[in-house]
């Protein structure tokens, strides 16, 4: 696939973030914060509105055809409006799980519901530390889950839920539908990401996978999410570089804009080369989905993005000195979300193993 | 197939064809002095010029070949990958030559002295830096005084590459001290070999000699030796600075390959463990990785960019930035990584197969071409918009100017 957006990918970029200017509103995303279970209806209604949980479900089950990088430029859209709610990226997840998985009832089931927003996915494979730990503890018998996920972004609100557990013969991806499992909402620095605790007692699940296909889907699957995250975080880096820019041009101190002063201008013009570095792994990671290049790409992809949001959000603080770190100003929406995003999908210490591990052969 | 990709096959054939006399690993074994090696190079220069190789995105009547910018970058990037001796060469080609085909005046002389750089019998240099003008160009000292129907210039430059070689050179004095610092400077092109034309070899941290000091003390200028208007000089520098936008990079920052780096650390080992289960090594492989990735990409989509006709974006300057001042840090860690093993040093290897020379040879590359600090102003205020730097200097007569 070419490197270069084509005109509709264009018009996607630009319309979604057209709309989400539009419609978002820091002080519904601040209150947000405050509230543990609730998600940003706006945003949500938006997304449905827009197709955006169309975009990459096939065709024949009325969705858009699309794929990672019109997603990833939705994402994007979104990193940039810090949206109040997580499922695009489980529900892709989910949706690329099903299809790749090749069980044609369940996506028939499924997936136009997804493509219509009726419903929402969520992604339950960490367990502990590990974002996809060797020998689950959560454990598949008899068509059922039995088990604990600890704190499964969008949970509290998700309908389905594409888990990875133990099964008789290694490990299995089955999908189960949470109304089945009790959740027990987290109260976190970023609730309307709606992580919430699951429990599984005898949940009932389909496998879609096991043994090493399960591993190398699962793997797949959550390269892809980790994509479409990075996305998500190059647009909320490239947000704060602007807001940082904007801000140094404006601000005056010493009888000067504090943009002319060098310790300020190089911090900023470091964050514009940490932003367009993760972008261009992003786009070449969309372009490779599919090939045996793509989880090195997406490895890359979600290093250089995780560590330009990271340092876009701490820098841009920064640079506003004492306004940047009250509430109403509402930088630390970006703070929160850096570090939600940067855990979800699995943290730099594994993406960084993953990576070396396809690299040298050498596991750690 | 794209006719460029077609391009390329064709010229990574030519160069695998030339390999065996000309390439950095046959080349390796035969221990040649400097002088010994350029020699080399000009034959290469003329087998690659007659192979219908040179001047490549240059006019056919000038002596090129009529190609695009693509072209060029197609067959850079092949080039560079066999370390053919061409390294005296790409200043001489990269800039004073396009500047001299813009605005030499005697066109026929123009032609005459395109061929013989492109085959490698002359050599150009650029004469720039100043010991008080570098990073600030503008305050350049070298003067030259009208005499009779042309110029006599007197001062000094410094950072000369390759200068000591030279038949050619092309120069920024100032013509007129009375105005501001960058409306007072003239270009023009001087004979290296000219009667009171001095070069002095300067020794680098790494141990070679490729930068010079030139002092001129009384040199004579004609008229026609002027590129551009009396006091145009700084915007035809600018001109200059600006036509090597379409060359090959290197996301290796002109050090060796992560791959090298991999190596290095397969063998070792860190408390008795294998040095490739360590995190902190991982980290470093990881990141790297990562980086280099993404700045080979954003080469990758400049090229595509091009092809369709489109201008690249400004995140084409990141690369020389972040690339060698990470092959920097890399350097360092491939060194300690190996303890006293480190300490073998051999001052003649290459510097993008050896740990050794990287390292000790990187601080050049952060400073030459543009420093570190000099291209973070720069994306600063030309790709973000921010303010100048305060600039006392501003609006002031050059001989005003505190010194």
């Amino acid at each position: 696939m070419s490197i270069l957006y084509d005109e509709g990918q264009q018009a996607i970029a630009t319309e979604s973030r057209r709309v989400l200017d539009a419609r978002m509103a820091k002080d519904r995303l601040l209150k947000l914060l405050e509230q543990v279970g609730e998600h940003d209806a706006t945003f949500w209604d938006t997304a449905v509105e827009q197709g955006w949980t169309a975009l990459a479900v096939p065709e024949e089950h009325g969705g858009l055809g699309l794929g990672l990088v019109e997603l990833g430029l939705v994402a994007q859209a979104s990193g940039a409006a810090t949206a109040g709610a997580p499922f695009l990226t489980p529900g892709y997840g989910v949706t690329h799980a099903l299809v790749a998985a090749g069980n044609a009832d369940l996506a028939a089931k499924y997936l136009p519901q997804i493509a219509a927003g009726e419903v929402r996915g969520a992604v339950a494979f960490a367990e502990g530390t590990d974002i996809l730990p060797a020998a689950p503890a959560t454990k598949f018998a008899d068509g059922k889950l039995t088990g604990a996920k600890p704190a499964v972004p969008g949970a509290i609100k998700a309908e389905l839920a594409l888990v990875w557990a133990s099964g008789a013969n290694g490990p299995v991806l089955a999908i189960a539908e949470l109304a089945g499992a009790e959740r027990k909402p987290v109260s976190s620095f970023d609730n309307s990401r709606l992580y919430a605790d699951l429990t599984f007692a005898g949940t009932p699940a389909t496998v879609l996978a096991e043994g090493a296909a399960a591993l190398d889907l699962a793997r797949e699957v959550l390269a892809r999410m980790a994509v479409v995250t990075a996305h998500e975080q190059v647009g909320g880096s490239e947000a704060l570089l602007h807001i940082a820019r904007d801000y140094a041009v404006m601000r005056k101190a010493f009888g000067q804009p504090i943009g002319a002063f060098q310790s300020v201008k190089h911090r900023i013009a470091e964050m514009y080369g940490l932003v367009e570095i993760a972008r261009a792994n992003c786009i070449h990671a969309a372009a490779v989905a599919g090939t045996d290049e793509f989880l090195v790409a997406a490895a890359d992809a979600r290093l250089t993005a995780t560590e330009a949001y990271d340092t876009c959000a701490r820098d841009c603080v920064q640079i506003h000195g004492g306004i940047g770190v009250t509430w109403e100003q509402g930088l630390h929406l970006h703070m929160r979300r850096a570090r939600s995003l940067a855990i979800e999908q699995g943290n730099l210490l594994f993406w960084e193993d993953l990576l070396v591990e396809k690299l040298t052969g050498e596991a750690a | 197939m794209s006719e460029i990709e077609t391009y390329r096959a064709k010229a990574r054939a030519w160069l695998e064809s030339v390999a065996p006399k000309y390439s950095r690993a046959a080349r390796g074994k035969l221990n040649l002095t400097v002088e010994e090696d350029l020699a080399l190079g000009r034959q290469y220069m003329a087998e690659k010029f007659d192979a219908g190789f040179a001047g490549i995105n240059w006019p056919t009547e000038i002596g090129g070949q009529g190609l695009s910018n693509m072209h060029k970058i197609a067959y850079d990037s092949e080039e560079m990958q066999f370390g053919m001796p061409n390294v005296y060469f790409g200043i001489s080609l990269g800039m004073p030559i396009p500047i001299l085909i813009h605005y030499g005046q005697d066109r026929a002389w123009v032609k005459e002295r395109v061929i013989k750089a492109l085959r490698g019998e002359e050599i150009w240099c650029q004469l720039f830096s100043e010991p008080s003008g570098g990073s600030d160009l503008a305050a350049l000292r070298t003067k030259a005084e009208p005499d009779g129907n042309g110029w006599r210039m007197t001062g000094q430059k410094i950072w000369t590459s390759w200068a000591q070689y030279c038949d050619y050179g092309v120069i920024v004095v100032r013509t007129d001290p009375t105005v501001e610092k960058h409306k007072g400077l003239t270009y023009f092109w001087v004979d290296m070999r000219a009667e009171g034309v001095e070069v002095r070899p300067i020794k680098l941290a790494g141990g070679d000699s490729h930068v010079n000091e030139v002092f001129f003390d009384a040199v004579r200028l004609e008229d026609s030796q002027r590129m551009g208007e009396v006091g145009g000089g700084f915007g035809v520098a600018l001109h200059t600075l600006m036509i090597e936008r379409y060359i090959a990079t290197d996301s290796a920052g002109f050090g060796p390959h992560l791959d090298l780096f991999v190596d290095t650390a397969r063998d070792l080992a860190i408390n008795g463990k294998p040095a490739l289960k360590d995190g902190r090594i991982r980290s470093a492989i990881a990141r790297n990785h990562a980086m280099r990735a993404g700045l080979d990409s954003i080469t990758k989509r400049a090229f595509a960019m091009m092809q369709a006709g489109m201008q690249p974006g400004p995140e084409g300057s990141l690369q020389k930035l972040v690339a060698v001042r990470s092959r920097q840090k890399l350097s360092e860690m491939a060194l300690d990584l190996q303890g006293n093993q480190a300490f073998d040093f051999d001052p003649h290897a290459y510097v993008k197969e050896d740990w050794g020379t990287s390292w000790l040879n990187a601080p050049t590359g952060r400073i030459a071409g543009g420093s570190d600090e000099v291209l973070l102003n720069t994306i600063a205020e030309k790709v973000l918009g921010l303010p100048q730097d305060h600039r006392p200097d501003k609006g002031v007569p050059f001989n005003a100017i505190p010194a």
